[in-house]
């Protein structure tokens, strides 16, 4: 017994270097987004005061062009606001005249101001981490926008931080549709530029061309319709594929990212229980019949 | 021994953050990283157990993952790079020197071998690591790019940073 002993501490280094290795292995292989634990991510509590500490400062860096972005942006909704004020003039005269109820329900979309308080654009599965957290009414799988496009999906939530799956993360795919002509693919990022991501499985016969717009398909309770996304580059397709595969510029900047919005769907719970409920029809009666 | 327990556990504490926050986000052409961090591995003394030293750099490594949601990559790097730390010292400084206490740093090693010991850390963690990480997108040139500037640009601060710890003192 005390030679295995003897033995044991004479190779002590071998066992202590195999077990490290097997647990960083194991970290490394649960690469699953959503089963990590809140406190081995960038939302735990330390990382994320850590980060808080530094984003007060460098929140002021590339103020002139955040600037620029939102005078552009808001003199769009200003023109969106009037054109929707008269839709809704035209609909209430309509409803007078009907007898017709109007939706006062409540509103489809609301949407969380957060702050990016860390953000890796060079890495193959990049990252956000948020300053707010579930008291402020963030839950995991919720949408991440900035004034400019989507940015990502909210995967670990901790009580004032959280961290979001970026675009630029191949784990994250995006049903996105092409605004002209309503073909629609799924958007991935391939590691290539922060810049640029691939819109793959269009159709063969989708009609596209260079600079069109990319928006969401509102195929999702994550994310609207018709939120943009970006323009086509150029067409990336191996012609033996029965698919397109587009090269898309992405409209969000992830190098400057500053402040962005978490997309909160109000019907999202009643979407859910109503694909479970089909789920749990098609188990049932997997026939249809 | 106390003493260098002090400093490296306040250096510990200094670079990890200053890693997250800083370093991680002075990356040069998309391409350069340069990993300061590992600073922590390359001043343990070399007399250290391999054990304690290899429990230490997976420790760095760890810490560093949680802060950059890279669960493992850091990690399992340190353990590999401190295993293989003391072999590699010992192809610059002979077996026969006193290495007691001895820290690795330009002073103690001398310019030519610490900047050699040096270097060849930094490739093989930074090998290490971008291999990994192109298990997901391969493509070769852009791993010997992403190695050869990053090693570079690691180098060069990591050499500015013995420099600073190296201060002349006022007698």
């Amino acid at each position: 017994m005390s030679e295995l002993f003897a033995f044991f501490f004479r190779h002590s280094k071998w066992f202590v270097f195999a077990l490290l290795a097997v647990i960083s292995t194991a970290m490394l292989l649960s690469n699953d987004p959503y089963r990590q634990h809140v406190y081995l991510t960038s939302a735990g509590r330390g990382a994320s005061t850590a980060y808080k500490f530094a984003g007060n400062v460098t929140s002021y860096f590339n103020l002139h062009e955040i600037n620029d972005d939102l005078n552009r942006s808001n003199a769009q909704l200003q023109a969106e606001i009037v054109r929707l004020q008269e839709r809704i003039d035209l609909l209430s005269e309509s409803a007078i005249a009907d007898t017709l109820q109007l939706d006062s329900g409540v509103p489809h979309f609301e949407f969380i101001v957060a702050h990016v308080i860390n953000n890796s654009v060079s890495r193959p599965y990049n990252y956000i981490t948020l300053n707010k957290g579930s008291n402020d009414g963030i839950v995991p799988e919720l949408g991440v926008i900035d004034r400019n496009g989507v940015v990502g999906i909210v995967s670990n939530v901790g009580p004032h931080s959280a961290r979001v799956i970026s675009l630029l993360n191949p784990n994250f795919r995006l049903s996105c549709k092409i605004k002209r002509s309503d073909y629609f693919g799924s958007l991935v990022w391939d590691g290539q530029t922060p810049d640029e991501a691939v819109l793959e499985e269009l159709p063969r016969h989708t009609v596209f061309k260079v600079g069109d717009t990319i928006v969401t398909s509102g195929y999702s309770a994550v994310f609207p319709e018709g939120l943009p996304v970006g323009v086509v580059l150029d067409d990336d397709t191996d012609h033996n594929q029965n698919f397109f595969t587009l090269r898309i510029r992405l409209f969000a900047d992830f190098t400057t990212l500053g402040n962005v919005q978490v997309v909160v769907d109000n019907h999202a719970a009643e979407l859910k229980a109503l694909s479970a409920g089909e789920e749990n029809d098609a188990k049932k009666n997997p026939f249809g019949n | 021994m106390t003493k260098f327990a002090i400093k490296y556990a306040l250096t510990f504490l200094l670079l990890i953050p200053a890693q997250a926050i800083v370093f991680n986000h002075m990356i040069l052409f998309n391409v350069a990283l340069p990993l300061v961090f590992l600073y922590l591995i390359i001043i343990l003394p070399i007399t250290l157990g391999t054990n304690i030293s290899m429990l230490l750099s997976f420790l760095a490594g760890a810490v560093l993952d949680v802060f950059c949601d890279t669960p493992g990559v850091n990690a399992l790097c340190c353990t590999l790079v401190s295993f293989a730390r003391k072999p590699l010292f010992h192809l610059y400084v002979s077996m026969d020197e006193d290495l007691a206490g001895f820290s690795p740093s330009s002073r103690t090693m001398g310019h030519a071998a610490y900047m050699k010991f040096m270097s060849t850390v930094v490739v093989l963690y930074l090998s290490l690591m971008f291999t990994i990480e192109a298990f997901q997108f391969f493509s070769f040139k852009l791993l010997v790019l992403r190695i050869i500037a990053s090693s570079a640009y690691t180098f060069i601060l990591l050499y500015a940073l013995d420099c600073l710890s190296l201060r002349p003192r006022r007698a």
